[in-house]
């Protein structure tokens, strides 16, 4: 019987990654599973920050900083990353993408009639990411934004599935977890304004209960920028059309994002959003008071340039929308916010916020 | 069970092309001899054919007094308005009202035509797709006018409907009673206005669906109603807030081009399976979300 090579990759799957963290006694947060294969790129590092405070009742585990990298800062058409984590009970982890964005590149144009043109349009840039967050566990996952470039085509779907077992105490044992997803409209620098062909971004969290199995739909937050250029492409063979669908389905925007909070973790900053958002000026509010120009409008209604909206949905989740004209307007907005709250900070560290 | 309902589906879809050929050629055969004999009136359609098309329930449902409480909502003009206020010079009122119908009927066909169509195709599924649909109302505003209307939609069923169609169901028509029946108990059996619970809602879309299933309308149309009395309700909604007047708020909603549109986003969404809908005007939903903060306010969302 043939040895095994150690060197030998135990997934055979390009783009695929998995990681298991593990805690192993007494409070030490171990990667027990660690593998991805070009052109995905998975790196580590334990900061060895330890949580100020935290509302667990448990003493909190150190998080652990998880990379999410790909060779050239990006995706390629008919890459497809493929990354599955799972966060066994009492783990902290940190997930970002240390790239700036995440650069979407655009699908090649048609080489003179030799490629079939149905693989070309099928031929996108994939991403699914699954993350199992077991009790007590807690995922920050603030990545950069993705940043479509021309005609580019893309699909990603990030599946969150946390553990509803019944407990004898069912309001601490949750998992918890915090969720960014945001789109640009691609290199504004180079005067590109959703010009790209596809970009559908799906986040899902579901329940699953570890004795039966069976799974629950909690949330999903499903967005689809959709060009609809097929047709165009196959009478004119020209890859560089664009269409105006997306540009006109997303004014006044240039930047448009989700952010999803969950569990007892979270909770302080989920609360302090929907104060933010309730304590906003009314729209279209006056100044009855004032005795020269009763009619007078009150001063934009936003702070800076940034339209957003908290809600608190189903199961206890907030979820926060956001548009903003530009990236850098949403990124101080989004940053400005987390660091004035804390809890990000006093729970992962300020590692954590390194993508804002 | 799929093979039966589609079989049966495909042979409802069949009698209804039927009935339009027979209609057609009745009128070419009107229109070629009406030279020679001009007090040629149109025949009569068939007794068989006309027992299966469902003009009736059509009207039923089509129709503006439909006790669902539509006209409470805005679906986001509301807040559309106010937030684009004061407008750009070169823009008028009734130009910016038109991109917001367009975005309004584009994003309720990527959220709720799937619903519609897979409650109307597989209305055991009832109960699941009202739980799918809630997780993905990322926007309470929206939440409640869908909640509201699919429950008054229930009530509409139960009071006036159930009478009539469930007692002599249509080819289809039976799986679908059965399914609204349960899901009503289901409805009723689960505490109300919990806002953790994670009960049934009773959506409008996929009620929407079973319901018409039920009253034997055919796919096109549940579908096609649906998106008309969107577009009904965004329209009346526009006349009460001063942005148009009665007269042109009925040209827009006669016109060919709300028609197309409406077919349009109906077949782009013909076969979008229920995980594959999402948003697609993201600041829809920011409007909508940002209802709740306007200084005054005359609908509900």
């Amino acid at each position: 019987m043939p040895v095994k090579s150690p060197f030998e990759s135990s997934i055979a799957k390009p783009g695929q990654g998995t990681v298991v963290l593990s805690l192993l006694p007494p409070s030490n947060p171990t990667l027990t599973t660690l593998t991805y294969k070009y052109p995905l790129k998975l790196l580590t590092r334990t900061p060895g920050y330890v949580p100020q405070s935290s509302a667990l009742s448990s003493p909190a585990s150190p998080p652990v900083h998880l990379y999410l990298l790909t060779y050239g800062g990006g995706l390629l058409p008919g890459d497809h990353i493929d990354v599955s984590i799972t966060l066994e009970p009492h783990t902290r982890m940190v997930v970002t993408t240390p790239q700036g964005s995440t650069k979407i590149f655009k699908t090649e144009g048609r080489q003179r009639g030799t490629l079939p043109l149905a693989k070309n349009i099928s031929d996108k840039s994939r991403q699914s990411v699954d993350v199992r967050i077991g009790r007590e566990a807690a995922l920050c996952y603030l990545p950069d934004p993705s940043v479509p470039f021309a005609t580019s085509r893309y699909e990603q779907l990030q599946t969150f599935t946390v553990d509803s077992t019944p407990a004898s105490k069912p309001s601490t044992n949750t998992s918890s977890l915090c969720v960014l997803d945001w789109v640009t409209q691609g290199r504004s620098a180079r005067g590109e304004n959703w010009d790209f062909h596809l970009w559908r971004g799906k986040n899902e969290v579901w329940s699953e209960d570890q004795n039966t199995g069976a799974r629950k739909l909690l949330l999903r937050d499903s967005l689809v920028l959709d060009g609809e250029v097929d047709e165009l492409c196959l009478e004119a063979e020209d890859q560089t059309i664009s269409s105006e669908l997306i540009r006109e389905r997303t004014l006044p925007h240039g930047v448009v994002g989700t952010l999803i909070l969950y569990g007892p973790v979270f909770e302080r900053l989920a609360n302090f959003l929907m104060d933010r958002f309730t304590s906003q000026p009314r729209i279209g509010s006056r100044n009855w008071a004032s005795p020269a120009l009763g009619v007078e409008e009150s001063a934009p209604n936003y702070e800076s340039k940034v339209t957003f909206t908290a809600a608190r949905v189903r199961a206890g989740f907030v979820l926060v929308k956001f548009g903003a004209d530009e990236f850098e307007t949403a990124k101080d907005w989004l940053g400005g916010i987390l660091r004035e709250e804390g809890t990000v900070f006093n729970e992962f560290g300020e590692e954590a916020l390194f993508c804002l | 069970m799929i093979g039966k309902a589609s079989v049966q589906v495909l042979e409802k879809e069949i009698a209804d092309l039927e009935y339009r050929l027979h209609n057609a050629k009745s009128r070419l055969a009107l229109a070629s001899d009406s030279q020679s004999d001009s007090s040629n009136y149109l025949p009569l359609p068939e007794d068989a054919i006309t027992s299966v098309i469902p003009t009736h329930a059509l009207l039923l449902l089509s129709d503006s007094a439909l006790p669902l409480g539509s006209f409470a909502y805005s679906s986001g003009l509301e807040s559309y308005l106010a937030h684009n206020k004061p407008l750009p010079r070169s823009v008028t009122s009734v130009t910016s009202f038109h991109r917001f119908l367009k975005l309004s009927i584009a994003s309720m066909a990527s959220t709720s035509i799937p619903y519609v169509l897979a409650a109307f195709r597989q209305p055991e599924d009832l109960e699941c797709l009202d739980n799918d649909l809630d997780a993905s109302t990322p926007c309470v505003v929206a939440q409640r006018a869908s909640i509201a209307q699919g429950r008054a939609l229930i009530g509409v069923w139960e009071r006036a409907f159930r009478g009539t169609y469930a007692a002599d169901p249509f080819l289809v028509g039976s799986t679908a009673v059965e399914a609204i029946e349960a899901f009503s108990d289901l409805l009723k059996s689960s505490p109300l206005d919990t806002a953790d619970a994670l009960g049934p809602k009773g959506h409008f879309a996929p009620l929407w669906g079973v319901v018409c299933l039920a009253m034997g309308m055919d796919t096109r149309q549940t579908a096609y109603v649906f998106m008309l009395n969107h577009a009904k309700a965004v329209l009346s909604a526009a006349v009460r807030a001063s942005v148009m007047g009665p007269y042109q708020a009925q040209s827009i909603l006669a016109s060919k081009g709300l028609q197309d549109m409406i077919a349009d986003r109906i077949d782009h969404e013909w076969d979008t399976p229920v995980e594959d809908a999402g948003q697609i005007v993201p600041p829809l939903d920011l409007w909508m979300g940002r209802h709740e903060l306007l200084y005054s306010r005359i609908f509900n969302s």
